[in-house]
């Protein structure tokens, strides 16, 4: 056991985008759960728009609704889960099985919604089994390439969120960090010109964050897998 | 065991956090199933293994010998032992493995033999399973978490232990591995079995690859990785149907097969397993004729027994399957899975005349066989134990140096009361399958 295909690749990467894409958002979405509790309705427009989603939503309710256990709307937490979870499913050599069953469960939360249940208290269980998902990562994938080019993926797609919701740049800064950290031990092909320019952009600090669809561009072309 | 039964619903739980499934397509779209686990085993008793035990490695073994017969001197049907038709017209005969002689001469290296016992206790084959039979995943994995459920019962009671499978499997891909890397080669993720493929690659050590992993330069074949690297492969255990391995050689619309494979495998330079050809030793049609080529190729008498079975190829048994069908089960030779299966209890008068008219006109598509009084296993619903009919799958793996039968088995039910068909995808669960040691 041990090769990596290029399909394989591609599904390392996105298993790691995806699951911290469902991670960050549910933890943001605790945060505007709360906002929505006060706030007017169609208070949640900006953050669609910052995460370039299309606004599908007619009121809050909806919103919280639709955008957590959605089925059926491609951009819904649901949605980006089942893909975390396609991903995962062609990896079981490479994660083992007991690493695996932590996206399975994760998803399990999302089929296992009913109407009336509490949203908030449900995601608690995806944020739990996504982080025993990478403890698991850490302690029984056997591939350092495996785990390094998930962790890419997260680190790329954490980014992509932290710059897109304009998190502080100490946040960025680091997550920047791990990512030049865990890059050049992958040995995949990355595109050196974009990730300094990115660096340039967050290493000036000032007025970046108005510049952030640039920024979000050139993290784009770091890597570049399907 | 009542210790275990109390467990019964944990243990299904457990089995769906392992992504314990079956792949099922209902109008046109695929949906995943998690298959239900029975806490109550079926038990076999020691000296019944035994008896089991050795019956199949007979009975594989013939198989294989006819295997390498049919694609090579065709002694047996030169001998009249079998009719050319029956062999030449199976959809599962293909001209294409003429001459060819597997690595170490293994044709079916893992055999699935589908058993059922009758109420005297009198086990009966039932079909032979040569070409890429699944199942055994699903009891070893279940085997696990019922001994963390219940591990005295597995201290106190002499249960063999049957988790050694995917050593097992990996021992008999070493034994015909032509030198390189074992592979398993799975359709991909929306395959009916596409868990056990994985499972199977987990257990075994193997690598899991799709045909785009794989390909063929100056006549082997190879697995690359993410940087161009290329690794030779020895055997590849490839769990997709013959008719879509090589577009070159069968099927040319085939997106998951792997050109020129058929080359490869013809010039001696990996080891496909199973073979590719073996259809024609599983046609429902040849399994009539197995208990004479165990006599034939082995000289010795059949040990376990087919289910009483007519051709209505033959005049004979055509007549009596025509004045008997409203008793008999009729199978289509061509299908499996558990369609084509008829019940001519089932049938109107009407339509117990249609299917005269189509085995008349049709005599070598059907086979008709006696229906077994199947021994019930009792099954739990709604917390009750009710009786359902059971059948068994029996692993046997035949490296170049033995033939061995895995110490449990697959072992499916029907749900519904009515009916004798057990399949997973129409509706059935599964049991785990428990040999005493003593």
């Amino acid at each position: 056991m041990g090769i990596i295909s290029i399909a394989k690749l591609d599904n390392l990467y996105w298993l790691g985008r995806y699951t911290e894409r469902v991670y960050t958002t549910v933890r943001r979405f605790y945060g505007i759960f709360d906002d929505l509790i006060e706030e007017e309705e169609g208070a949640y427009h900006v953050y669609c728009e910052r995460l370039n989603i299309p606004n599908i939503y007619t009121s809050n309710e909806d919103f919280v609704e639709k955008y957590t256990f959605g089925k059926d709307n491609p951009d819904s937490l649901y949605s980006n889960m089942s893909r975390a979870y396609d991903n995962a499913v062609v990896l079981r050599e490479e994660l083992s099985s007991r690493v695996l069953c932590y996206i399975q469960l994760a998803l399990d939360v999302f089929e296992s919604h009913k109407a009336g249940d509490s949203p908030l208290l449900k995601l608690q269980s995806v944020l739990d089994d996504i982080l025993a998902f990478w403890g698991g990562v850490d302690d029984y994938v056997i591939s350092e390439d495996c785990r390094n080019i998930m962790k890419c993926g997260k680190y790329v797609e954490r980014l992509d969120l932290y710059i897109r919701l304009s998190y502080h740049t100490r946040d960025i800064e680091k997550e920047f960090s791990k990512l030049t950290n865990r890059i050049n031990k992958t040995h995949m092909y990355y595109n050196i010109e974009a990730l300094d320019k990115l660096s340039d952009m967050i290493n000036k600090k000032e007025n970046w964050k108005e510049d952030y669809k640039e920024a979000l561009g050139y993290l784009s072309q770091v890597i570049e897998v399907r | 065991m009542n210790e275990l039964v109390k467990h019964t619903e944990s243990i299904n739980r457990l089995l769906a956090r392992y992504g314990v499934k079956f792949g099922i397509y209902k109008n046109n779209e695929f949906h995943e199933q998690l298959f239900p686990f029975d806490a109550i085993p079926r038990v076999i008793e020691h000296e019944d293994f035994l008896l089991l035990e050795k019956g199949l490695i007979q009975r594989v073994n013939a198989l294989n010998m006819f295997l390498k017969d049919i694609y090579g001197e065709k002694q047996i049907i030169k001998d009249g032992v079998i009719p050319e038709e029956f062999v030449f017209s199976s959809p599962g005969y293909l001209p294409e493995c003429e001459g060819i002689c597997p690595p170490k001469g293994v044709y079916s290296h893992v055999s699935g033999i589908d058993l059922v016992q009758a109420k005297d206790k009198t086990w009966y084959i039932l079909e032979d399973n040569l070409r890429i039979p699944s199942g055994a995943s699903y009891p070893l994995i279940a085997r696990d978490l019922c001994r963390r459920a219940v591990p005295r019962t597995f201290k106190n009671t002499s249960i063999v232990d049957n988790r050694n499978y995917g050593k097992m499997l990996g021992r008999m891909l070493d034994s015909v591995n032509v030198g390189g890397i074992k592979v398993i080669m799975t359709p991909g993720r929306y395959n009916a079995a596409y868990f056990e493929h994985s499972y199977l690659a987990e257990k075994s050590g193997s690598e899991l690859a799709v045909n785009t992993d794989l390909f063929v330069e100056k006549n082997y074949l190879y697995h690359k990785d993410y940087l161009g690297n290329k690794q030779k492969v020895g055997v590849l255990y490839r769990r997709i149907s013959d008719e879509y391995l090589d577009p070159m050689t069968f099927e040319q619309d085939s997106l998951i097969g792997i050109p020129n494979l058929m080359d490869v495998y013809r010039a001696g330079n990996v080891a496909l397993v199973n073979a590719p050809g073996n259809g024609v030793a599983d046609d429902k049609g040849i399994y009539y004729f197995v208990p004479k080529m165990i006599e034939y190729y082995l000289d010795e008498k059949p040990i376990l027994k087919n289910a009483p079975t007519y051709l209505p190829f033959y005049e004979e048994d055509r007549k009596y399957v025509l004045d008997n069908l409203h008793k008999l089960v009729v199978k289509d030779v061509a299908e499996a899975g558990g369609y084509g299966v008829i019940f001519g209890s089932d049938l109107s008068e009407e339509k117990l005349e249609e299917l005269r008219q189509l085995i008349i006109r049709e005599s070598r598509r059907f086979i008709a066989q006696e229906v077994i009084d199947f021994l019930d296993l009792d099954i739990l619903e709604d917390g009750e134990a009710v009786p359902r009919k059971a059948d068994l799958r029996a692993f046997v793996l035949s490296s170049g140096d033995k033939t061995e039968v895995w110490p449990s088995g697959l072992t499916r039910f029907s749900r519904n009361p009515d009916s004798f068909v057990v399949n997973s995808s129409q509706g059935g669960g599964f049991k785990d399958t428990w040999v005493l040691s003593q």
